[in-house]
């Protein structure tokens, strides 16, 4: 069967198929013969060749979890595209990296802000956040206001270039 | 000064047959987390009942299923749960509880609350209040500590505080300097400044954290020292007068301030500097009629000159490792120093024994600037071995929230040497399995690998100098993640069945079947 993880933004394309009690998994136009058990829920044994890999899994709403090595890997299966896409990594974006509450604003609308100016602070696990803009430009829009509870990923400032 | 011994008529004094009879017969825990759970098991095995408390996000925490009772504290924010005075102290009182320990963090460092214990007779465990106010305003303390001839480090602790006269004792201690929360810890309410440009904004933000986390925006500035390191060293202290030291512990690799790995021996001490900062450690205690345990904290510059920092009227975070080479264990002391026992412990029978180091677990993540993850722990494994202690309040199927702070467990080894000790270490955290929140464990094990970490050079510059951001590998998923992920998918077919019904016809109503059975035999 075909499978595509995403991780961090890459796609794997990989197969895998299970004959005579192997699995053949293809990756990057190699095949690798493995034999493996799953030792408990989750937890596998994998001989290649001469190799023993130990990893654990666990399925999370959306995505996979694997420990390898003491690493964690998050992964998700994403539909057939085949191709592998990378997003453009972004400029800076003014999203809260955290949820919290705002304790400053210290731009208002129309304000020019220069790159590296404190445009918010927030507060979360008693620590302070600094939002900075990202670039030199005018204040559009202001999304919250003192006190306000900010969740992760939300807009603090939009800002015109 | 004197501190005025606190009533203790709730107690009887006497020890029969080395039995402690004054011993209290019920402790309430005034925390959660890994601290709620290692103090309920000293308690246990003293044979003192325990009381927890939990606020509505804890209800299955490990601390509430340990204790022999627990009460709820309703709503998680932290000012209605696990700070709030007059809830905990109504629960000690219900529950009959005799003593309060609060663990570190929270109350811990609250004179008001250890007022109120000893008010209606329940023993506060830990220093008196006069105490706790007094460290905790650490312009006092240092004014102290200079009285009792502790060297401290050049700073400005002068009641002005408006932004006028601070920048202006800024530039007379010069750059770079430190701007502090008088009230602080924990790196709370801290900023360096490397030029004047910045210190108007750096007093501004350090007082805002510091009026929010503590109540109090008092600030003071300090000259920053050239490669510093934070070690400090552990005190005990009975309520008869006398106080021990149990060495050191070398805190110096910190991220934002705070500290995520500690160890002991400090790689750089001298035999004379333990005794030099030993002694100076136990003047500072005596100095303030230091009782119960407690941790003096020094910044030791390149040439070995150490100065005073604060004082911890608390059991520390990091107090594991010097469990580990002393074989004392400080929170069992805690409980019979409050009890009104006597140090039986003297000076010159401790050793240090091999090393000992700790790594702080936490939910954060190293490439996004150490921030806090939070989520679901969809699975949680901790190694076990000769020497691995695991001291954790999670477990498979938490959540991590945003309430509290983000730490989860402390992962505690110990060897012979250094050298060997760190590779127990990487071995441990290689395999300490937590999955579905992002933690610091990789980052850990980059550290421990890290040369300069190998030969002893750290600082507490150490994570900025050598792990600008993103220096945590990125490259991708490596081959055996991928042959695992395959392998276990081949194992587990059903969610790509699912896929083909879906691809062939979207209202399909068969694709909501999910696990049923549809032949009758056997029917559910």
């Amino acid at each position: 069967m075909f499978i595509n993880y995403e991780h961090e933004n890459s796609v794997y394309n990989v197969t895998t198929e299970k004959r005579d009690n192997n699995f053949y998994i293809t990756y990057n136009n190699t095949e690798y013969k493995a034999e493996a058990e799953e030792i408990k829920p989750g937890q596998l044994k994998i001989k290649i060749g001469d190799r023993i890999v130990k990893a654990v899994i666990t399925e999370g709403d959306k995505e996979k979890y694997v420990f390898v090595d003491g690493n964690v890997y998050k992964v998700k299966h994403v539909e057939l595209t085949a191709k592998k896409k990378t997003r453009k990594k972004e400029e800076g974006n003014l999203n809260s990296p955290i949820s919290g509450k705002v304790v400053d604003v210290k731009v208002k609308k129309g304000d020019k802000v220069k790159k590296g100016d404190v445009l918010m602070v927030i507060e979360a696990m008693k620590m302070e956040y600094l939002i900075r803009s990202p670039y030199n430009g005018k204040v559009k829009k202001v999304n919250f206001k003192e006190k306000d509870q900010i969740e992760i990923g939300e807009e603090t400032v939009e800002i015109e270039k | 000064m004197k501190v005025k011994k606190e009533s203790m008529h709730f107690l009887r004094k006497g020890k029969v047959n080395g039995v402690n009879k004054n011993m209290f017969k019920k402790v309430l825990i005034a925390n959660r987390g890994e601290i709620a759970v290692r103090i309920i098991k000293a308690c246990q095995e003293l044979g003192i009942k325990t009381v927890a408390i939990y606020s509505d996000v804890d209800k299955k925490a490990p601390h509430v299923q340990l204790a022999d009772e627990s009460v709820c504290l309703g709503d998680p924010t932290p000012i209605e749960s696990y700070l709030n005075i007059p809830k905990i102290i109504k629960i000690a009182k219900d529950t009959g509880a005799n003593a309060i320990h609060p663990g570190y963090g929270f109350l811990a460092e609250n004179p008001d609350f250890a007022h109120s214990c000893n008010d209606i007779g329940i023993k506060f465990i830990g220093p008196s209040s006069k105490v706790i106010s007094l460290m905790g305003d650490k312009i006092a303390a240092k004014k102290t500590m200079e009285k009792a001839k502790v060297p401290v480090i050049p700073g400005y602790h002068g009641v002005k505080q408006d932004n006028k006269s601070l920048i202006a004792e800024g530039k007379k201690i010069g750059f770079p300097l430190l701007v502090k929360a008088a009230s602080g810890g924990g790196g709370k309410g801290m900023r360096i400044v490397y030029s004047e440009s910045t210190l108007a904004e750096a007093i501004e933000s350090a007082k805002r954290e510091s009026k929010s986390s503590f109540g109090d925006d008092t600030v003071f500035l300090e000259k920053y020292i050239d490669k510093p390191r934070h070690i400090e060293f552990q005190i005990l202290a009975d309520e008869h007068g006398n106080v021990i030291h149990l060495f050191e512990r070398e805190c110096s690799v910190q991220r934002r301030h705070q500290k995520i790995i500690e160890e002991t021996p400090s790689p750089v001490m001298t035999k004379e500097l333990r005794k030099k900062m030993g002694d100076a450690a136990v003047a500072a205690a005596k100095a303030v009629n230091y009782t119960n345990a407690g941790t003096v904290e020094f910044m030791v510059d390149g040439n070995l000159n150490f100065y005073f920092m604060e004082m911890n009227t608390r059991l520390q975070v990091e107090h594991p490792v010097t469990e580990m080479v002393t074989g004392i264990d400080l929170a069992k002391w805690q409980l019979k120093i409050s009890s009104g026992e006597k140090l039986s412990i003297k000076q010159k029978d401790l050793t240090q024994r091999g090393h000992a180091i700790e790594c702080r677990i936490y939910a954060e993540d190293p490439e996004k600037g150490f921030l806090p993850s939070i989520g679901k722990l969809e699975k949680v494994e901790a190694p076990a071995g000769p020497n691995i202690r695991d001291d954790t309040g999670i477990y498979t199927g938490m959540k991590v929230t945003p309430y509290y702070d983000p730490m989860l467990a402390k992962i505690v080894t110990y060897a012979e040497n250094r050298e060997e000790n760190i590779n127990k270490m990487i071995w441990a955290l290689s395999r300490y399995v937590i999955l579905g929140v992002t933690t610091n464990i990789s980052f850990l094990k980059n550290v421990l690998e890290h040369s300069a970490f190998k030969k002893g050079n750290i600082t507490t510059h150490f994570i900025e100098n050598h792990f600008k951001e993103g220096t945590v590998s990125k490259e991708g998923l490596p081959i055996d993640a991928i042959i695992a992920l395959a392998v276990f998918d081949s194992m587990h077919k059903k969610s790509q069945d699912i896929v083909r019904y879906k691809e062939v016809d979207p209202h399909n109503p068969w694709k909501h079947v999910g696990r049923w059975r549809v032949s009758g035999e056997g029917g559910q």
